[in-house]
């Protein structure tokens, strides 16, 4: 068998997978409006403003109406320490601070 | 068949026997190159997809969030501020609400209180259909989250108690659960109603902890927070456009993790990439020679540079995409997760929403394959247009 050949037998069997992978993608972005509507009704009527991802500091909790810059603010001096600083942008937003 | 087709063919034929003659190096090469991509995409589709759910899911927050600050930090607001924004003319309603943090010393976990009358919110009487079990109303009645549940571990039990801040008990009567669909926005909630939040955090009954206010017309909510703002100096005014945009920017390419992927797949990239335009081993040297002397031309042999890179870059790229893929949608992200939720103990599996774009896959693409083909195409024209004679001497 010609190497070219088996590279192409290769690539369409990583083209059926990447498919596949493109085709459950869709299904699940269909059914995602109606799942998720339930957490639609949540955020409405509880005045929900932030995801539930990081637990472990206010400001990786709900980032959209915490301090911005609590990181540092906790006390004079105060460092960084919660391993999602790390992950998450200070939602700096110069906006803020009562002028929107 | 076509000539010019034949040619690439047999091209390509000679470039990958000349790949598997090499193959443990051209192997370790792919493997890092596509361990590289493999970081990269997966850190766009996470970063891209907690973007999407985000905007998804909260597209209804509450219009205008009114929040009183105290030497610059938040503190309970007077409800004697609703009777001052009565008259701002377009405002609908306001909902005061209590919320807050309660630490578990047990099990280290930070739940979040909330309470607000749904009679005064948007789809407040359907917020039934999103919880299992009846929604708070009396005394000490709470609907809880699926992760403080678990946290809680009440084994069929319904009472439980939580601590005041004076450290006296407060029971609590658990009387519904929201159902796991909503986990990603409810998972740490403990849902109650204002008096029982109030009384668990001492809050004065003629204080509350922010207002969500919500407009007549959506198209004047920046108007209406700019009045707000005016009226209540002191107060931090947030309006559903800049929690949307706070979205955006948490899980951009600006946040520190990104840098550091970014940072480490473009050290190895360029490691890879310096190796490769250092020059070409002797080996390699006097095997374009010999093909010159047998009668292949510059354009001929760079070509099959072109098709090795490509082959060799190409995979990697696809190799690399697709276990992203896999990574992020199929596993959860199990690689970020140390890192996306740090130390919390109480955390949702990430059922997030897939989103690839091709303009993503494309900037991958851009920033991987096309550097390495430069990289490796370069070296390659400079040793081809070497005498052949110089070159085997």
């Amino acid at each position: 068998m010609r190497p070219s050949l088996v590279l192409a037998l290769f690539l369409l069997a990583f083209g059926i997978l990447d498919s596949a992978l493109l085709w459950q993608s869709g299904q699940r972005r269909a059914a995602w409006p109606a799942r998720m509507a339930p957490a639609g009704i949540a955020t409405a009527a509880m005045g929900l403003t932030d995801l539930c991802l990081a637990t472990e500091a206010r400001y990786t909790r709900h980032p959209a109406v915490s301090d911005p810059m609590a990181p540092f603010m906790d006390h004079p001096g105060s460092l960084e320490h919660f391993p999602t600083g790390s992950f998450w942008a200070c939602p700096v937003d110069r906006q803020r601070g009562g002028k929107p | 068949m076509n000539l010019s087709l034949e040619k690439q063919l047999n091209l390509l034929d000679y470039t990958l026997a000349s790949l598997r003659r090499r193959k443990l190096k051209n192997l370790g090469i792919m493997i890092v190159f596509a361990a590289v991509i493999f970081l990269v995409a997966s850190f766009q589709f996470l970063t891209a997809s907690l973007t999407a759910t985000a905007q998804d899911l909260l597209a209804e927050a509450p219009e205008i969030v009114v929040q009183k600050l105290s030497a610059g930090r938040q503190e309970a607001l007077p409800l004697s501020y609703l009777a001052r924004l009565q008259g701002v003319y377009g405002i609908r309603t306001i909902a005061p609400r209590i919320w807050g943090y309660y630490f578990s010393e047990t099990s280290g976990a930070n739940f979040t209180v909330l309470a607000v009358d749904p009679a005064l919110m948007p789809k407040g009487d359907r917020l039934f259909q999103a919880l299992d079990g009846q929604l708070p109303v009396g005394q000490g009645e709470v609907v809880l989250g699926s992760g403080v549940a678990a946290d809680l571990n009440l084994a069929g039990r319904r009472s439980f108690s939580l601590f005041r801040p004076d450290l006296t008990l407060k029971p609590l009567r658990v009387v519904g659960s929201f159902k796991s669909d909503t986990d990603l926005l409810t998972s740490d909630l403990i849902f109650t109603t204002p008096d029982e939040a109030r009384d668990l955090f001492t809050i004065a009954a003629d204080h509350c902890t922010d207002l969500c206010v919500y407009v007549a017309n959506p198209r004047e909510i920046s108007t209406i927070a700019k009045k707000i703002s005016a009226l209540l100096p002191g107060t931090r005014v947030l309006t559903r456009p800049q929690i949307s945009q706070t979205y955006r920017v948490v899980f951009g390419w600006r946040s520190g993790f990104a840098s550091i992927c970014l940072l480490t797949a473009l050290a190895a990239f360029i490691i890879l990439a310096w190796d490769k335009a250092s020059g070409l081993s002797a080996e390699e040297k006097r095997e374009i020679a010999i093909l010159k002397v047998l009668g292949w031309q510059t354009g001929d042999i760079l070509l099959l540079r072109c098709w090795e890179s490509l082959t060799v870059a190409g995979l990697a790229w696809l190799l690399g995409c697709t276990a992203a893929y896999l990574h992020v949608f199929l596993l959860g992200g199990e690689l970020f997760k140390p890192v996306l939720l740090g130390w919390s103990v109480i955390h949702p599996p990430l059922r997030l929403l897939p989103t690839v774009a091709a303009s993503d896959l494309l900037l991958i693409f851009t920033m991987s394959v096309v550097p390495y083909l430069a990289a490796t195409v370069i070296p390659a024209w400079r040793a081809a247009i070497i005498p052949p004679d110089a070159a085997i001497r």
